[in-house]
């Protein structure tokens, strides 16, 4: 798999009759960042939830190096709304076989501000936001898959999220992000994959892809 | 909104409309007539004698009918109505029963075969009250023939025995006898024993009468809670209650764990979905097992506080708390299965409680009155629930049952629990 640690291979995915996303091939790299970008319902989500494995392929499949762990940040949060921070962190913490859990757990809350003890359905949306980033970060992922992840963050933690991708990244570990924030492609993107209706139409450097017109991507 | 979904419009149609259905057939089961198939192996003839007297068969069966409607059939035809329903049990006369029944040397059987469901308890009931009328009657004869005999030795006179005329001296007609002998020691001895024996002998109608009828019945009516604790309230209660609770819980678990978007994030490798379905059965299994304790202590501490009859909690409660287990666990597995399917936990929670009604009605309908609900029932825990309680809480001999219930709950939730999980996988659609 040269040093690609997850590749998608002609993975298609339909919901009944609707099609989410055309045959697509695309893989991710060790040490890099890859933006997926593209308008509203252009197949972004779906292509993360499937690398994820949170979603089964209607054809193709995902190939995985072994033993790398993937993290999940959905850009709708996933985790129990009756159960407190520490708890879901706890919880899938020990799930994902984290020998450690319980200060696992402590540190990202205190990492991430989140409030530890309150029901998760309690809490704002940046802090269920912060939550769902947290909870991606459990089993020390080698790969971090995040869909649009700082739409709702403050730009404090914003900037903490992103140095938290960049030291992943630059401890040669890989980041897929979904984003319609171009500022951020520039700041954190190495590569740009474009999706639109469900079909790749583009995957290159940054640099390559700024010679095309952005906006007429997103109309 | 409805006209948009025609669906949803038929189902609030039919919906009370099935519910109502089911609830005229359970009401309506109470005052009906359950059929009997009489199977007569032996051939009885229209008029039987017994001890010299005559009993007409028809007479008989028209008691019993007044509460049981008997059919006769032969017997292939008999096994057939009973295994598909048509009728509620089958009372058979077999071979030599007449004989035996005459030469008094054997007490010949009945053979009776019932059906599982609500109605058999009260069948049954019938059944033993037609046999008990028919001793009665046979008794009444054998002690009046027996009669005649000790008449027929006190009094003496003529009297047939196999075929052929005695002509008896009796104790009257010896002691009569005895005065034309000459006097002495030895004549006045047989004289005074002939006395005695004569005595002794006019008193035997009523001990007869006595000794075939040690104790009576008579029926009293009284007002008590005793019909209100009884094993049989008691059973449905408890399948009733954990029916409610682990279809909701199950089907309410897996549809938040959807809403909640947590089953994309387990689905990642972390479980399978057996696994994901095991945990909402186990769940299930797991509270009706403390909630059913809790209602059987409940009913206990009544019973033993209030010198109730009926169901014996106590002595019962391991057998008890093995059948709440699978049949929280059964359930449970529907109840994943409903989840699975309506997949918003809103929906969810609606169609679990929709559900639970007609199953409930199900399993009250007798087989003897519908036999597809007899059949549907099946297919479903509470029915079968119901029977693992009854048994468990008040048959002296449950294992039988017990194991058979047992096994149908296992079975269905192996069943549902496939189903769920099958199902589950649209969840992460």
């Amino acid at each position: 798999m040269s040093d690609a640690v997850l590749r998608a291979r002609q993975v298609a995915r339909h919901f009944g009759s609707q099609v989410a996303l055309e045959p697509t091939g695309i893989e991710v790299r060790a040490g890099e960042a890859l933006a997926l970008i593209g308008p509203n319902g252009a197949g972004k989500s779906t292509l993360l939830a499937l690398l994820a494995g949170a979603l089964e392929p209607s054809a193709g499949t995902i190939e995985r190096v072994d033993g790398v762990r993937v993290g999940w940040v959905p850009q709708r949060a996933a985790f129990y709304d009756r159960l407190t921070a520490r708890e879901n962190l706890e919880l899938f913490g020990r799930l994902e076989g984290e020998p450690h859990y319980v200060g696992v757990a402590e540190e990202l809350l205190v990492r991430f501000e989140i409030p530890a003890d309150r029901p998760a359905h309690t809490l704002s949306v940046g802090n269920r936001q912060r939550l769902n980033v947290a909870l991606a970060l459990l089993g020390r992922p080698r790969v971090l898959l995040l869909d649009e992840p700082t739409a709702a963050l403050d730009p404090g933690q914003r900037r903490r999220l992103w140095e938290t991708v960049t030291a992943l990244r630059d401890e040669g570990g890989s980041v897929v992000f979904a984003t319609q924030n171009l500022e951020e492609l520039e700041l954190y993107a190495d590569r740009v994959a474009v999706l639109q209706r469900g079909q790749l139409t583009f995957v290159g450097p940054t640099a390559d892809y700024r010679e095309l017109h952005a906006e007429e991507i997103f109309t | 909104m409805l006209v948009r979904s025609p669906l949803l419009l038929g189902v609030l149609i039919a919906y009370p409309l099935l519910v109502a259905g089911l609830v005229g057939l359970v009401a309506g089961y109470g005052s009906s007539k359950p059929r009997v198939a009489l199977v007569d192996e032996d051939h009885l003839p229209q008029v039987v004698s017994v001890g010299g007297h005559r009993f007409r068969i028809q007479d008989a069966i028209d008691e019993v009918g007044k509460n049981v409607h008997l059919v006769r059939m032969d017997p292939v035809e008999a096994r057939h109505a009973l295994a598909t329903g048509r009728v509620v049990a089958t009372l058979t006369v077999p071979p030599g029963f007449l004989a035996d029944l005459k030469s008094g040397l054997h007490s010949p059987s009945l053979v009776y075969q019932v059906t599982r469901g609500g109605i058999s308890s009260r069948v049954t009931q019938q059944v033993q009250a037609l046999v008990y009328g028919l001793n009665r009657q046979l008794q009444t004869a054998y002690v009046q023939t027996d009669l005649k005999y000790v008449q027929l030795i006190v009094t003496g006179g003529r009297a047939e025995f196999g075929g052929r005329t005695y002509d008896v001296l009796g104790l009257a007609r010896m002691e009569k006898l005895l005065q034309t002998l000459p006097p002495g020691p030895q004549r006045d001895r047989i004289a005074e024993f002939a006395r005695i024996a004569g005595v002794a002998l006019a008193q035997t109608g009523s001990l007869l009468g006595a000794t075939a009828n040690p104790i009576g019945l008579e029926r009293a009516h009284e007002d008590s809670r005793s019909s209100l604790l009884s094993a049989q309230v008691q059973s449905y209660a408890l399948a009733l209650t954990i029916t409610f609770l682990a279809l909701l819980l199950a089907a309410g678990a897996i549809a938040s764990e959807r809403d909640e978007n947590a089953i994309g994030r387990l689905r990642r490798g972390l479980i399978s979905m057996g696994e994901l379905v095991s945990a909402k059965v186990a769940l299930a299994a797991v509270v009706a097992l403390a909630l059913g304790l809790a209602i059987a202590l409940v009913f206990g501490v009544i019973v033993e506080a209030g010198g109730v009859a009926g169901g014996e909690p106590w002595q019962r409660l391991p057998l008890l708390a093995a059948g709440l287990l699978v049949a929280g666990a059964a359930l449970g597995a529907l109840g994943t299965l409903l989840g699975a399917l309506a997949r918003e936990t809103r929906t969810a929670s609606l169609v679990a409680v929709l559900v639970v009604m007609p199953i409930v009605f199900l399993g009250l309908v007798p087989r003897e009155v519908v036999p597809v609900a007899g059949w549907l029932s099946d297919g479903l825990p509470f029915a079968h629930a119901v029977r693992y309680f009854s048994a468990s809480l008040y048959d002296p001999s449950p294992w039988g049952a017990v194991a058979r219930e047992l096994l149908w709950l296992l079975g269905l939730g192996l069943l549902f629990g496939g189903l769920a999980r099958l199902a589950t996988r649209r969840l992460l659609a």
